[in-house]
């Protein structure tokens, strides 16, 4: 227990965190404390969330991945284009994340082989997809989707818990085990924690990066593909700005934005924290503007945690010695 | 350590940037960046608003073009040869391309009688501010009869307008951006589509019951006069209407979704949704499916996806400004102008309320609209 708690140190300060919003948040309008409400945050969380989870990948290397706002509309295109002209929502599925999986790739292939900036690269390639999405569509949104599609994600369980829930939860399931149970776990915390050491000691580099980004732009198609059950239609201009708040998701739950940390959970309890700050804000009414500013601060001070921590650590360890 | 530190400001300020400016994409015909100090809050209140900066919603030219035409004459006299620039926003976007079928409507209906040109020019994106301006210097360069700008935001054509004004070539601002050195400005009142919306819910709720705004805040003219038409109504006219809500959606349709799911719970007794735009609408009509809730939803902007989702029985209703005919009402007062006939400041283009009623009729017979009659000088 001591050393499970000594592991996610920092995701649990998060979770307390996010549990005291939560108890001001019901303190101002008791209505926030009810299951209904709650069902709403969990639903709200998870197009975020997902995202948070592929761009963390990207983190964890040293890279970053601006794109997946524009990975995320074309797969609601084609998925849309698909089932709308009567094809299989299964194989619209499978067609949707080949899609994220093609579109990361090349973003792995502009960092690996170019050695472009992963900034950069993909502050490129946002402007691509972004464009490929209007040159397709030609600006229209593709609507009708048929409900044979969106019930698989959209259709409800027990308890009012639709099913794009449980994706989420697979999703993060998933990645707790890529990272944690597998060698390409290992290699991607290596690459991002000190490249060159990796390299030396034999870690495939160039392999390990392009699975971040392809798991990245993979996680950017599973958003879009719920995105798209969720609102029955797809257009070229969704998702846009959805980057921040992935990066901002990931950034709270203690992924280090240098790279070489981050975890499923913490990311987890990041999208968590955001979705309880959109959702209590306009349970309590806060006027729009302020909500910028309160979640602003919040990403700030969530950011600036990590160092004081370290601050405090050191800190005390002074004290022993002395 | 220092990377790292470097790392995560660049990080926090990035996502702090971007936060602020993000989603304003797709936003139709809600365009316009406000003058900071705009009235939004004695909107309602004329003499105080005329004080302030230039607003097309309270100028007291403001006119019809049936006034128009009442006033000056149903006859619009022509030059030959004349060449008009029309410049706008993406074309990838329903809005601006109808906009443009509608210039192109117009110079038809001219070429009829006279031959004049009519160019459409359009950047390819909504954010493409300089490229605006640099199509506006090459038509003052070409020396065009007259320049129909739509500009991006309040500022990008300042410059190529003063140009266009020392070569003495007359401006005109069609909707969306507010030059306010313009000769000329037609566009809808953004204030009248409240009033619009407010009316027609209040007509279908009996006038009692609580309503919840939906409002697009980063380009904010549109949306504050929108809102602030639809809260004025309420408030003039004593109405049991109530405005329990009113949040942010950025113009985009899954955070309206979103928002208007924790409303329905959070308000079990909203009885109507008013939205900025259409987009946002749609997202709202699809929160309300989802939880079987009975609520009316109105959008604004009458884009073809709101009329299919009307006609399917999902949304409720739309205030269209009709882009088509704003573009020939726009043509209709550059004409004028160059005529020599003394035109308004500013020109309220057509707009009306579509919902199941008159979504299949036609629109022209909707707002009444008549071709106008040009004749050869």
């Amino acid at each position: 227990m001591k050393q499970l708690f000594d592991k996610y140190k920092r995701e649990f300060i998060v979770l307390l965190a996010t549990i005291a919003m939560c108890a001001i948040f019901t303190i101002m309008n008791s209505n926030f404390l009810r299951w209904s409400n709650f069902l709403t945050i969990l639903q709200q969380m998870v197009l975020n969330s997902i995202l948070a989870v592929g761009m963390m990948f990207a983190i964890i290397t040293g890279g970053i991945d601006l794109s997946i706002g524009c990975t995320f509309a074309i797969t609601g295109i084609v998925v849309a284009s698909i089932t709308v002209g009567g094809g299989n929502p299964i194989i619209a599925i499978i067609a949707g994340l080949i899609v994220g999986a093609v579109l990361g790739a090349f973003n792995g292939f502009l960092v690996n082989n170019l050695k472009l900036q992963p900034f950069i690269a993909t502050l490129g390639t946002m402007s691509l997809y972004r464009g490929i999405a209007y040159v397709v569509t030609g600006g229209q949104p593709v609507t009708n989707v048929p409900d044979s599609y969106r019930n698989i994600f959209n259709g409800k369980m027990f308890a009012g818990i639709r099913y794009y829930i449980i994706v989420m939860i697979i999703v993060f399931i998933i990645a707790y085990i890529i990272l944690q149970k597998t060698r390409t776990g290992a290699y991607l915390y290596a690459v991002g924690g000190n490249e060159e050491a990796a390299k030396l000691s034999g870690v495939n580099t160039v392999r390990t990066k392009y699975i971040a980004y392809i798991i990245c732009g993979v996680c950017a198609s599973i958003a879009g593909l719920v995105m798209l059950a969720s609102l029955g239609s797809a257009e070229s201009t969704a998702g846009t700005g959805y980057e921040t708040n992935a990066i901002a998701a990931a950034a709270i739950g203690g992924t280090r934005m240098a790279g070489g940390r981050g975890t499923p959970f913490g990311t987890f309890i990041g999208g968590l924290m955001l979705a309880v700050l959109k959702v209590g804000m306009v349970v309590i009414n806060v006027d729009s503007f302020w909500q910028y500013v309160v979640t602003g601060i919040i990403i700030i001070v969530a950011s600036y945690f990590e160092f004081l921590q370290q601050d405090v650590q050191a800190f005390l360890a002074r004290r022993k010695q002395a | 350590m220092k990377k790292k530190i470097l790392a995560t400001i660049l990080a926090a300020s990035m996502v702090m940037g971007l936060a602020a400016c993000g989603g304003s994409a797709g936003s139709g015909s809600a365009g316009a960046a406000a003058p900071a100090e705009s009235t939004a809050a004695d909107a309602g209140d004329t003499a105080e608003a005329a004080t302030g900066e230039f607003n097309p919603d309270k100028d007291p030219s403001s006119t019809t073009i049936e006034e128009i035409r009442e006033k000056l004459g149903e006859e619009v006299p022509v030059k030959a040869g004349y060449n008009l620039a029309a410049i706008e926003k993406s074309i990838s976007n329903e809005f601006w391309r109808t906009l443009q079928e509608g210039y192109e409507k117009a110079a038809e209906n001219v070429n009829a009688v006279v031959e004049i040109n009519i160019e459409v020019d359009a950047t390819t994106d909504e954010g493409d501010e300089t490229g605006q301006q640099t199509m506006v210097e090459n038509a003052v360069n070409q020396g065009v009869s007259a320049i129909m700008a739509s500009p991006i935001s309040d500022a990008n054509l300042t410059t190529a307008v003063e140009n266009a004004q020392d070569a003495n070539i007359p401006v005109i601002n069609v909707n969306d951006g507010l030059i306010a050195i313009a000769d000329y400005y037609c566009g809808p009142n953004a204030y009248q589509n409240g009033l619009l919306a407010a009316e027609w819910v209040s007509n279908k709720l009996g006038d009692e019951g609580q309503v919840g705004i939906v409002v697009g805040m980063a380009k904010a003219f549109a949306a504050r006069e929108r809102t602030a038409g639809f809260k004025d109504w309420i408030a003039d006219n004593n109405s049991g209407l109530e405005v329990v809500a009113e949040q942010n959606a950025d113009w985009d349709r899954q955070k309206a979704k979103e928002l208007a799911a924790t409303w329905i719970i959070q308000y079990p007794d909203m009885k109507a949704i008013f939205c900025n735009n259409d987009d946002m609408a749609l997202g709202v009509v699809e929160a309300v499916d989802e939880a079987e809730a009975d609520i009316l939803v109105v959008g604004v902007d009458g884009i073809g996806e709101a009329y299919d989702s009307i006609r399917a029985g999902k949304l409720d209703a739309t205030v269209d400004s009709f882009p088509y005919y704003m573009a020939q009402v726009a043509t209709e007062v550059t004409l004028r102008a160059l005529a020599g006939q003394d035109v308004p400041h500013v020109t309220a283009t057509p707009q009306a309320l579509i919902d199941s009623e008159n979504v299949d009729k036609d629109a022209a017979e909707i707002i009444g609209w008549t071709d106008t009659k040009y004749v050869a000088e």
